[in-house]
């Protein structure tokens, strides 16, 4: 109707101005942890500018645990990608088989199972899984943690929602046609799928990128550590690096915050709709 | 065609179907593998050695002493502690953080936000998905006293030194500060969508019949968000009580066991190879979740024919 009085909206940007800056300050400040010296920060902590750019933590954070960080970053990328994509494969099949086979007794258990699976915390999930990983030999390598790193609420939810909606008149009228079922996938479902499975890719990178738990549970030794972990073993080491600790802190979040910028509303409207269930 | 073998109800035609259908149970395997193998073994292992004898666990005969480790759990002061913790700080955590996106959701898509609203949104969403162990991280040296940024601001301010992490008294508030900071954009974003959805002409028209701001917020607009006040609540109950992160990076469970939540606590016991023990608390954990969890389904089908 009519817009809101002058004092209102001074409130309004007064209230969403003070809340941004409460959800971004901490970045700033992680970055200049990383480019201003010890002794700087130490004198005067709340500087919004670098005094000097300081890139000694870069050099300082290359060799972590006796391994190069690129060791930790490639196998970030490693375990992220490849979860990523065989996640989305795996999910998309599954949601789709339970979607238009929903009503034989195995589907309603696949489907009650996968929700119980869920719905266990997370991270006393992992600690059995270390025992699963030991039993079934994967204890220690890449496979086991993106095997494990695979599977997500979200991810299903998400495709379960979409195929729902494809209208059944226009599977029917293919099978009408003779189209055997791979056909239908093929040449009908996967077509129009692209900007769902963009949605679930980018949604699951982000996630697994951030996963940490698991990946030091099935580990054996730092060669398969990603980056999280390298920043967790360097928090909790003896004698404070502050500056490394944010020099690694930024390196882990700029590549996600890089892919949610550049699709921030896919990620925004995809996790509402995957929650929204 | 009276065969015994065909009881499966087709949709199709009978005999055709069966082959059409198959090719769905092999789109399913891979699913299934997966939700078995690292789904529902572990839960079922857990559960399993929750009722041996730790030191026997992991052997290939346990022994098993069924309920003692669940007897012994509820006998620990400290398990009982820390799961009274966990439920008292779940409370707190879900009313701030479900709060104060409800009132910054309102803030953010009301009328008097004409530019801006992208930022504000990518702002509050980019901590969501940012590495939670690096934004904890970063927490943890913020509330420092001497690297962090928080006890140096409120210096400036002139206001009381914030004990932060190191202190007894305010360990919990700095945990639940942080954990808000990283989740509290989620359960906005869902009160966002909620919102687009709602009858803008309501307002309107209880705006004509001189409702004053108040009364629209309460009788008007929060009955429309009963969906996403729902799912916010079960998401964030189900996700403080797994409080566990924060914890491992920021507190340790201290200062004297005042952020001891039971997930950090089953860990330190799985960690020290109190495996039976530890998986009996995974249990009751899961148990407390499961029936949160059908509760909220129940409400939420209540609602559906309405």
């Amino acid at each position: 109707m009519n817009t809101p009085a002058i004092p209102l909206r001074i409130l309004a940007y007064a209230v969403a101005i003070s809340v941004t800056i409460f959800f971004l300050y901490p970045y700033w400040w992680m970055l200049l942890g990383a480019f201003r010296s010890t002794e700087a920060i130490l004198t005067n902590p709340l500087a919004l500018w670098p005094e000097t750019l300081d890139f000694s933590a870069f050099e300082e954070v290359a060799r972590i645990g006796g391994q190069s960080i690129w060791v930790y970053a490639l196998n970030s990328v490693l375990v992220t990608g490849l979860s990523t994509v065989l996640s989305v494969v795996i999910t998309a099949l599954g949601a789709y088989a339970l979607v238009r086979l929903p009503d034989p007794w195995p589907m309603k258990l696949l489907r009650s199972g996968f929700l119980l699976t869920i719905m266990y915390p997370y991270m006393l999930l992992v600690i059995p899984v270390y025992i699963v990983m030991f039993k079934i030999g994967l204890l220690g390598t890449m496979t086991g943690i993106v095997l494990f790193l695979a599977l997500g609420p979200i991810q299903f939810f998400l495709f379960e929602q979409f195929f729902r909606r494809i209208p059944r008149d226009i599977i029917d009228a293919a099978r009408m046609d003779g189209a055997s079922e791979i056909s239908v996938l093929r040449y009908v479902v996967l077509p129009v799928s692209a900007p769902v499975v963009a949605t679930v890719a980018i949604i699951t990178f982000l996630l697994n990128w951030s996963q940490w738990f698991p990946v030091l549970v099935i580990s054996r030794s730092p060669k398969t550590y990603t980056l999280p972990v390298a920043l967790l073993n360097m928090n909790g080491e003896l004698g404070v690096n502050f500056q490394g600790i944010m020099a690694l802190a930024a390196l882990t979040t700029i590549p996600a915050t890089i892919v949610f910028l550049l699709a921030h509303r896919r990620v925004i409207e995809g996790v509402a709709e995957g929650a929204v269930k | 065609m009276t065969s015994v073998s065909a009881p499966s109800p087709a949709r199709g035609g009978p005999s055709l179907a069966l082959p059409r259908q198959a090719v769905f149970y092999l789109f399913a395997l891979p699913f299934a593998a997966l939700t078995i193998v690292f789904g529902l073994w572990p839960i079922i292992l857990s559960i399993d050695v929750s009722l041996t004898k730790s030191a026997t666990a992991l052997r290939a005969e346990p022994t098993y002493v069924w309920f003692d480790n669940y007897r012994k759990i509820l006998s620990d002061p400290i398990f009982l502690e820390s799961l009274w913790r966990t439920l008292v700080y779940t409370a707190f955590a879900v009313a701030a953080n479900v709060t104060f996106a409800l009132g910054y959701a309102l803030v953010i898509s009301s009328k008097a936000i004409t530019w801006g609203r992208t930022l504000f949104k990518i702002a509050m969403f980019l901590p969501v998905v940012t590495p939670d162990l690096a934004g904890y991280v970063v927490w943890r040296w913020l509330y420092d006293q001497s690297f962090g940024a928080v006890t140096a601001f409120l210096a400036l301010l002139g206001l009381p030194a914030f004990g932060g992490i190191a202190s007894v008294d305010t360990a919990m508030i700095a945990v639940l500060v942080a954990e808000l900071w990283h989740h509290t954009g989620f359960y906005a974003v869902i009160f966002l969508a909620n919102l687009a959805l709602c009858d803008r002409a309501l307002v309107d028209a209880a705006k004509m019949d001189g409702a004053k701001g108040r009364q629209i917020l309460w009788y008007v607009i929060l009955p429309q968000l009963r969906p996403a006040l729902l799912i916010n609540t079960v998401y964030a109950i189900i996700e403080f009580l797994k409080t566990f992160t924060v914890i491992v990076i920021m507190t340790k469970g201290g200062p004297n066991g005042t952020t001891n939540f039971v997930s950090y606590y089953a860990y330190q016991l799985f960690d020290q190879g109190r495996y039976g023990e530890a998986t009996a608390m995974a249990t009751v954990l899961f148990a407390i979740v499961a029936v949160v969890a059908l509760v909220a389904y129940r409400i939420g089908d209540q609602r559906e024919p309405a």
